[in-house]
């Protein structure tokens, strides 16, 4: 398989398009490590067309940025991309990154079955994020999105930095709880409650599954 | 997948009023399927007791039993 990342970029509601611009960060972590990159856009986020890419490319890292279900994960707006029993087992033995909400309940475990090299991390849980009305057209300034979308970039950021699978888990989830402390330590506003609960949504629903040694 | 809640009318009540007064209105959440929420989308999804609804009452809860039972601190304290 290749040293390469194959990531989806939906962008049709706030949600997606603060998943896909913030994963600028991975896309330009991979670029500084020259893997070949394919982003996946629009009216190519259907299983169809997202089935064939993946035949063709074999890139080992796959990213999935958008909406999900515990056995599957849309692409563009109500396409599902991939889901259980239909195309799960092209990510067999790759490196799944789901950002999306509780595909780690299902798809996870199903498409890493009998794996030897492969792992998925992803939630049981859905995954939250805050974000500031203010920024949505200009999402970098958003702060609140950082606390959330920082850590979750952690994952693919250390796979691609050469970290295995298990140490990228666990990075992504470590500044997780150093978000959290940080808001506990600092001036409380009236919002923090809510960061802090979504923080630990997602720190308490990430999981891993397949071989925890997996790598680029 | 538009489960009904079995949340109780009271709890429901509580996350209302706590959302109510604590969230700005400049902030959304982005949960589940459907795009990002505004506090008063999200006092309505708890309202019905829909999915989403659920979503957002559930995390407040696993929130405070994460609080109360010292795993919150815990892990923390693992930095």
């Amino acid at each position: 398989m290749q040293k390469g990342l194959l990531i989806t970029c939906p962008e049709y509601d706030d949600g997606t398009s603060y998943l896909t611009y913030f994963s600028k960060a991975i896309v330009e972590e991979a670029i500084n490590k020259s893997l070949k990159i394919k982003k996946i856009k629009d009216e190519n986020l259907n299983m169809k067309d997202f089935s064939e890419i993946m035949e063709k490319l074999d890139y080992k890292l796959v990213v999935f940025n958008g909406h999900g279900l515990p056995d599957s994960i849309y692409g563009h707006k109500g396409n599902i991309i991939v889901k259980v029993g239909e195309n799960d087992k092209q990510l067999k033995e790759r490196i799944v990154y789901a950002r999306a909400c509780n595909a780690g309940l299902l798809l996870g475990s199903e498409c890493m079955k009998e794996t030897k090299s492969g792992s998925f991390i992803g939630y049981v849980l859905p995954f939250v994020f805050f974000m500031d009305e203010k920024w949505t057209t200009n999402p970098h300034n958003d702060k609140v999105a950082w606390l959330f979308l920082e850590p979750s970039n952690l994952v693919p950021i250390s796979i691609i930095k050469g970290h295995t699978s298990l140490e990228a888990h666990k990075n992504a989830k470590r500044q997780m709880l150093k978000n959290m402390e940080s808001l506990l330590k600092n001036k409380q506003e009236q919002e923090t409650p809510f960061y802090l609960e979504a923080l630990w949504n997602n720190y308490d629903g990430q999981i891993i599954f397949g071989d925890n040694s997996a790598k680029l | 997948m538009k489960e009904k809640s079995e949340i109780s009318e009271e709890i429901k009540k509580l996350v209302i009023a706590r959302i109510d007064a604590r969230m700005p209105s400049n902030l959304k959440m982005s949960i589940g399927a459907s795009g990002s929420l505004s506090k008063e989308e999200m006092i309505e999804h708890v309202r019905k007791g829909d999915e989403e609804g659920v979503q957002i009452v559930n995390m407040h809860l696993n929130f405070i039993k994460a609080v109360t039972s010292g795993d919150l601190i815990r892990e923390i304290n693992t930095l």
